[in-house]
């Protein structure tokens, strides 16, 4: 084995290296608070080290692969968790978690490992491996706020739903070992997948990733957790981790998978339709902003089944394309809720009242990033959608996408009615001013650069589509 | 005679595993829980699969028992029995482990599994460490590394949440 | 598989537990009233249930003894084969260890191996 075979794994080997040393600086540093900047900086390293210098190719027996595709897949996610560690800054320096600055770094990289691993993946044994390590230490991280009793209880939802949904996948996974014998995906491609057993064991394994992905009916979890879970958590759950879900459900669909392609079609037809449909409604209902946010993201979730549904290279491209829109808009929504609840401690969709008034900036950011959400144009989000029904339309699912137009029209009104608390309701005793360190800023800055520009420079959807081919 | 003891055996874990979700005391819950384990290990015996049953003894009936026994006892409400559950409840559940146990069954039942020509896999320690510490094709190395990351993580987290300063 | 054996090591156990148990209900005197009944503690009448909450720290060193029970799973093929491999071997262990050592060195550092 040469040496420089391990530049192909450089993402996760550099990623170890971080989460290493800030272990390492934890034991030594004695003012924690220096390990904040000092995380950030490395972290920001990395993630423009993705865009360099890469080689692809599979190393250990096929077990670990990367590819151009998989290499951006990478990239996006790193680009979303710098977001994310640039807003948690305010949270992390509050009194409270002054003994568990560092954690938060080691446990979050520990996941986006465990994320590269299962996108990277070339066989069953690898890919599970790696979801574990990126559910396990995200249940210490939903629990994070030991002082706060609901922080516990989600944590202790997480873990509980995320062991049912791993025992379910790992059920269809032993059917498949079953009956081919091997775990690889290069070797299972050419495997005969016909039979009735197979299917079986298909729809277990797909239950099980659609708990990570919250699809409608395994998204019961999604609110408690979304709410229980410190902001900045939340905000890497709903846009990191179902992120990374949603492109090893894709890359597993477009290749071990694809020959029975008229069977999940069929199955994602169904999920996309309630997914889509279930998450509005009870968005409509929230009047907490967590949950709303939350089933927000179980609405959205349902929208990318479309993509998938394109069943080709544009289908997947379209995905990916979305994800790295929805990682800009959910981002700017979740950074201005963390800000708020870091500041003023309140939560509720009625606090927002009157927000514009004092917080115009902030109030801003927040209404882009719902009408990216939302899907209106010129925003960036009006493009995710618009690529994802396209896709959808090349296989004439024509009910599909009217459906997916009723529901984008629903989501529509209840993002309007967060923009009108914060632009025309009135209210007495609106949020004070909040002035947001610089690390929160540079965030903001980051995620309007990408709602606005991301839709106006084709080249990124022309390149992704490109890459998409190969695979 | 094998299939007896299999039959034995299976029929231990079944009955523990019922007992398990259908004691109304947790701790009970625990030690039927353990027995099932401990069934579960005789299992891998039974195959000479000697590794791996050491493994289910030590780690799971050794070490996750216990791990569920202290978080037992961490709790206030030890000695309080679990509330019945409804008959409506117990019913519909019944009746929808009962449909799906059919269906898995049947399926697997007539599915026609192919015999594989290779050779039994080796299985002693010394073929186990080898293929571990492979980092060739059909080697476990990669693996073998990340769950020292995993456990690393799995290792901060419980830190993390336990430790309330 | 010595089915034989088998066999005879579950009677034997079989007799040799359940003889004990029936020998001895069979044989000794039976006199019983309420106070022999009661659960003896120091004379004095046993109040409220036996069950106490445990602290927190049985959790921490339960989960701490776990993992690195699992750590001894994975070491032990390795022992087995560490001279035949040579080099390679002992590099891959060392990155293991380091990983896990450094994870000890933190829960030492954060007080969790500390009675309280």
């Amino acid at each position: 084995m040469d040496i420089t075979n391990f530049l192909i794994m450089k993402q996760e080997l550099l990623l170890t290296l971080i989460t290493l040393f800030i272990l390492v600086s934890e034991i030594f540093v004695s003012d924690k608070r220096r390990i904040i900047p000092i995380a950030i900086v490395l972290f920001g390293i990395h993630t423009l080290f993705g865009f360099l210098y890469n080689s692809y190719g599979s190393i250990f027996g096929g077990m670990y692969q990367n590819s151009e595709l998989v290499n951006l897949m990478k990239n996006i996610l790193n680009l979303g968790v710098f977001i994310v560690l640039l807003q948690s800054s305010t949270w992390l320096l509050k009194e409270e978690n002054e003994n568990k600055i560092s954690e938060f770094f080691i446990l979050t990289f520990s996941t986006l490992i465990g994320m590269n691993f299962m996108i990277s993946s070339g066989d069953f044994l690898m890919f599970y491996l790696g979801l574990e390590l990126a559910t396990i230490p995200m249940a210490a991280l939903v629990a994070y706020n030991t002082y706060d009793k609901k922080s516990s209880e989600s944590g202790l939802k997480l873990i509980m739903s995320a062991a049912f949904s791993s025992a379910v996948m790992l059920f269809g996974i032993s059917l498949i070992y079953g009956q081919f014998g091997t775990l690889y995906f290069s070797e299972l491609l050419s495997a005969d997948m016909t039979s009735p057993l197979l299917i079986l064991a298909f729809l277990m394994f797909i239950s099980g990733l659609s708990f990570k992905i919250s699809l409608v009916p395994f998204h019961f979890w999604t609110a408690d957790v979304y709410e229980g879970a410190p902001t900045n958590v939340t905000s890497y759950l709903s846009v990191i981790s179902k992120g990374a879900a949603v492109f090893i459900f894709n890359i597993l669909l477009f290749t071990v998978f694809r020959n029975i392609v008229d069977v999940w079609s069929d199955v994602l037809y169904v999920l996309a339709i309630l997914t889509m449909t279930i998450g509005n409604l009870f968005a409509i209902r929230q009047t907490n902003i967590k949950r709303f946010l939350a089933f927000s993201s179980v609405a959205q979730a349902g929208f990318i089944l479309l993509g998938l549904l394109g069943t080709n290279e544009l289908g997947m491209a379209t995905v990916i394309y979305f994800i790295l829109i929805y990682i800009f808009s959910n981002l700017a929504a979740f950074g201005v809720v963390s800000s708020i609840e870091n500041n003023s401690g309140k939560l509720n969709i009625e606090d927002y009242n009157g927000l514009y008034h004092t917080n115009p900036n902030m109030s801003l950011l927040m209404m882009l990033s719902l009408f990216s959400l939302a899907g209106i144009p010129p925003l960036a989000g009006f493009f995710g959608k618009f690529f994802l029904f396209t896709a959808a339309a090349q296989n004439g699912y024509y009910w599909l996408i009217f459906i997916a137009v009723i529901n984008a029209t629903i989501s529509l009104y209840y993002y309007l009615i967060v923009v009108k608390a914060m632009f025309i309701n009135k209210n007495d005793s609106p949020i004070e001013k909040i002035s947001n360190n610089w690390y929160m800023k540079t965030s903001y800055i980051i995620c309007l650069i990408g709602l606005i520009v991301i839709g106006f420079y084709s080249d990124i959807f022309e390149y992704i589509n490109q890459i998409s081919i190969g695979i | 005679m094998e299939t007896t003891i299999f039959y034995i055996i299976s029929a231990i874990i079944l009955v523990f595993s019922v007992l398990t979700v259908t004691t109304t005391k947790i701790l009970r819950a625990a030690v039927y829980l353990l027995f099932t384990l401990v069934a579960t290990a005789a299992f891998y015996f039974m195959m000479e699969y000697n590794f791996l049953a050491a493994v289910q003894l030590t780690v799971y009936a050794g070490g996750i028992v216990v791990l569920i026994i202290f978080s037992i006892l961490l709790t206030h409400q030890i000695n309080l029995d679990l509330k019945k559950i409804n008959s409506i409840k117990k019913i519909t559940s019944g009746l929808v482990s009962l449909f799906g146990f059919i269906l898995i069954g049947n399926i697997i039942y007539t599915h026609t599994f192919k015999a594989t020509s290779s050779v039994i896999a080796d299985t002693s320690v010394n073929e186990i460490g080898r293929t571990l510490l492979n980092y060739g094709d059909g080697g476990y190395i990669l693996p073998f590394e990340v769950i020292s990351v995993l456990l690393l993580a799995a290792m901060i987290g419980a830190i993390i949440i336990a430790k309330k300063k | 598989m010595h089915s034989e054996g088998l066999i005879l090591f579950f009677l034997a156990g079989i007799v040799m537990v359940g003889m004990g148990v029936l020998l001895s209900s069979l044989l000794s005197p039976k006199k019983q009233n309420d106070v022999k009944e009661e659960a003896f503690e120091c004379g004095i009448p046993t109040e409220g249930p036996s069950w106490l909450q445990f602290k927190v720290g049985y959790y921490l060193f339960a989960i701490l003894f776990l993992i690195f029970d699992v750590e001894t799973v994975f070491i032990f093929p390795w022992a087995t084969v560490m001279k035949e491999m040579g080099m390679v071997a002992f590099i891959e262990i060392l990155i293991f260890f380091v990983i896990l050592g450094l994870g000890l060195i933190y829960a030492w550092k954060k007080d969790a191996l500390k009675w309280e």
